[in-house]
């Protein structure tokens, strides 16, 4: 990628077709996939060099999505950068939440209580099994099972019924706040959480049923976008992709945050670093997260379920009718927020795509000085083009599934 | 979490040294200190912060190198990690920072034709005009200022109409 890139050799064709240009000699074709695609999951574009059908390039070009929310937090006080963070991978909005709120909390220096962590964990590894089961039914989808999509949209309405429950919202929840949660966990929580537990190793047995070894799936999957572990390390690859190729990295289990240390889980990993070993990791990742899910449920501690410093959480609305000082504490958290002593801090999380890292500053003011968003889609689309390059453009489609790029979290 | 500052000059041997001792590069990110630093703290406004890990000790480092200079420039490290590709080109498409010795450094998320780096501290939310290819640009005096002609205490909204400064906060008894 120097100067006579693809991005700048269309630039002197002007507007034109998916077809940008035809070197007659070589006989290489510049086509523009994207970035409105229905393969593409959202929109990404993608400059390919083509020989016939073989892709000697693949240029990402991203951007379509960009709305300058890293901005848009510096505008906001600290609790409400949460409702801006949790917008940016729109399929894991937990986990960015939850990224955010570590950030804030290592500058505030502050505790959460352990049912507080419990939520905000259990929350996580549901939402960890909801935005696998949209890369479970596009993937399906674009390798021609149509069912999968089906499939895989039945189940995630189980758990964003749940989200529902809990949060009041399907997405974009704002529900994990610096300190804690908004809420306690609502009545009939527990049967709503052991019902999809409970439904969910089975329904994962039907999926199996339906791809893992289905002849044309394996066809289309097997030795198709495979990277090797150097240029997934290299180019910074995390979570399925590089657990994939045999990279035994988890932060979850490796630098364990929230109620991570005080579950038992497996990190499931896979050698190969083709489609289908994504896939088989993926798989296994849903089990493992019912498995946590399963424990926290039956660990989950009584007790506060936020840090009751009224400096920094307003105070629960029952208190709100009884005290004079509640309602004044309440006042100041809505209208001018808090300050954060100077300082910076840096939290990640194991999003469903990988390490999904928030970078927060304060200069001791009521809004984050600066909030950078590491995502983890934005990161892993750099290993994309290492995986379609040399292979078909029918493969592109499998291995764009498999890096499971989310574009929010890409653009922010 | 250990905190290292640095200079653009000595960077690249540091990284170099870094990668050596097991470190692998997270995140690389721009920051202004515009409003960051008081006066005589800090000989520099931009600065980029890399966030490293370390598998086998499980754990982080973070790295502010100081980009001096006008346009800020620093050595890049693209060739070191690769995965600083797309983080230089952020930093450089949001910040202006210029990173010597990068493949292919161009706006990554904003058009190509846009002018301004919008995470810079006097580049501010909602006043400046949305601006497409081809149209006629809006012409602001300076940037998070209110074109020249318009009323003192007006600002502008991103359509480019006057609308009332309030300040909930300046206004409270």
């Amino acid at each position: 990628m120097n100067d006579t890139s693809a991005v700048s050799q269309i630039e002197s064709l002007g507007d034109g077709a998916f077809v940008e240009s035809f070197d007659e000699t070589e006989g290489t074709m510049i086509l523009n996939m994207g970035p409105v695609h229905p393969s593409t999951h959202g929109v990404l574009r993608l400059l390919l060099e083509l020989d016939g059908e073989t892709v000697l390039r693949c240029e990402p070009v991203i951007g379509y999505l960009h709305t300058g929310m890293e901005k848009e937090c510096e505008d906001q006080n600290w609790r409400g950068a949460v409702t801006i963070v949790t917008r940016m991978d729109y399929l894991a909005p937990f986990f960015n939440e939850q990224a955010y709120c570590l950030g804030v909390e290592a500058l505030l220096d502050l505790e959460v209580p352990p049912r507080g962590r419990y939520i905000r964990t259990l929350l996580a590894e549901l939402n960890r099994v909801s935005s696998h089961l949209v890369w479970f039914g596009t993937q399906g989808l674009d390798m021609g099972a149509m069912s999968a999509m089906f499939y895989g949209f039945r189940e995630r309405e189980l758990i964003l019924d749940f989200y529902e429950m809990v949060t009041g919202l399907r997405m974009n929840h704002q529900y994990i706040h610096p300190g804690g949660v908004w809420q306690d966990l609502p009545d009939g929580w527990l049967e709503a959480c052991t019902a999809i537990v409970d439904v969910m190793p089975r329904r994962i047995d039907e999926y199996e049923t339906l791809l893992t070894r289905n002849p044309i799936f394996l066809e289309r999957t097997k030795e198709v976008g495979l990277i090797s572990a150097e240029d997934a390390w290299g180019l910074g690859a995390t979570g399925p992709i590089a657990r994939a190729v045999g990279i035994d990295w988890d932060l979850r289990r490796d630098m364990p945050y929230e109620a991570y240390s005080e579950v038992e889980f497996d990190v499931p990993l896979a050698a190969e670093g083709d489609v289908y070993a994504r896939y088989e990791v993926r798989v296994a990742e849903m089990r493992e997260s019912v498995k946590i899910v399963r424990q926290l449920v039956d660990q989950m501690p009584g007790g506060d379920y936020k840090n009751m410093d009224p400096k920094i959480t307003p105070p629960p609305r029952a208190e709100m009718a009884r005290s004079m000082e509640a309602v004044i504490h309440h006042f100041k958290l809505e209208t001018q927020g808090y300050t954060v002593p100077p300082g910076a801090a840096y939290a990640a999380v194991e999003s469903p795509r990988g390490e999904l890292g928030v970078y927060v500053v304060s200069n001791g003011g009521a809004s984050p000085y600066r909030c950078h968003v590491r995502d983890p889609s934005f990161v892993n689309l750099q290993s994309l083009s290492k995986m379609v390059e040399g292979g078909l453009v029918a493969d592109l489609i499998a291995s764009i599934a498999s890096t499971d790029p989310i574009m929010g979290g890409v653009d922010r | 979490m250990e905190t290292l500052w640095l200079d653009a000059s000595e960077w690249r041997v540091r990284a170099l040294a870094l990668k050596a001792q097991g470190w692998w590069l997270a995140d690389l990110c721009g920051l202004d200190g515009a409003g960051l630093y008081g006066p005589g703290e800090a000989d520099h406004r931009f600065e980029v912060v890399s966030q490293f890990i370390n598998h086998k000790s499980k754990t982080r480092l973070s790295v502010h190198v100081a980009a001096p200079g006008e346009p800020p420039t620093l050595p890049s490290i693209t060739d070191v990690w690769p995965t600083a590709n797309f983080m230089e080109r952020e930093a450089f498409d949001m910040f202006g920072i210029h990173f010597d010795g990068h493949p292919n450094l161009t706006r990554i998320l904003m058009p190509d034709e846009w002018e301004g780096h919008p995470l810079r501290k006097d580049y501010g939310v909602g006043k400046v005009d949305i601006q497409f290819k081809d149209q006629p640009l809006l012409q602001i005096d300076s940037p998070g200022q209110a074109p020249a002609g318009s009323k003192a205490g007006q600002s502008v909204d991103r359509l480019g109409q006057s609308a009332m400064v309030t300040s909930p906060l300046s206004e409270a008894p």
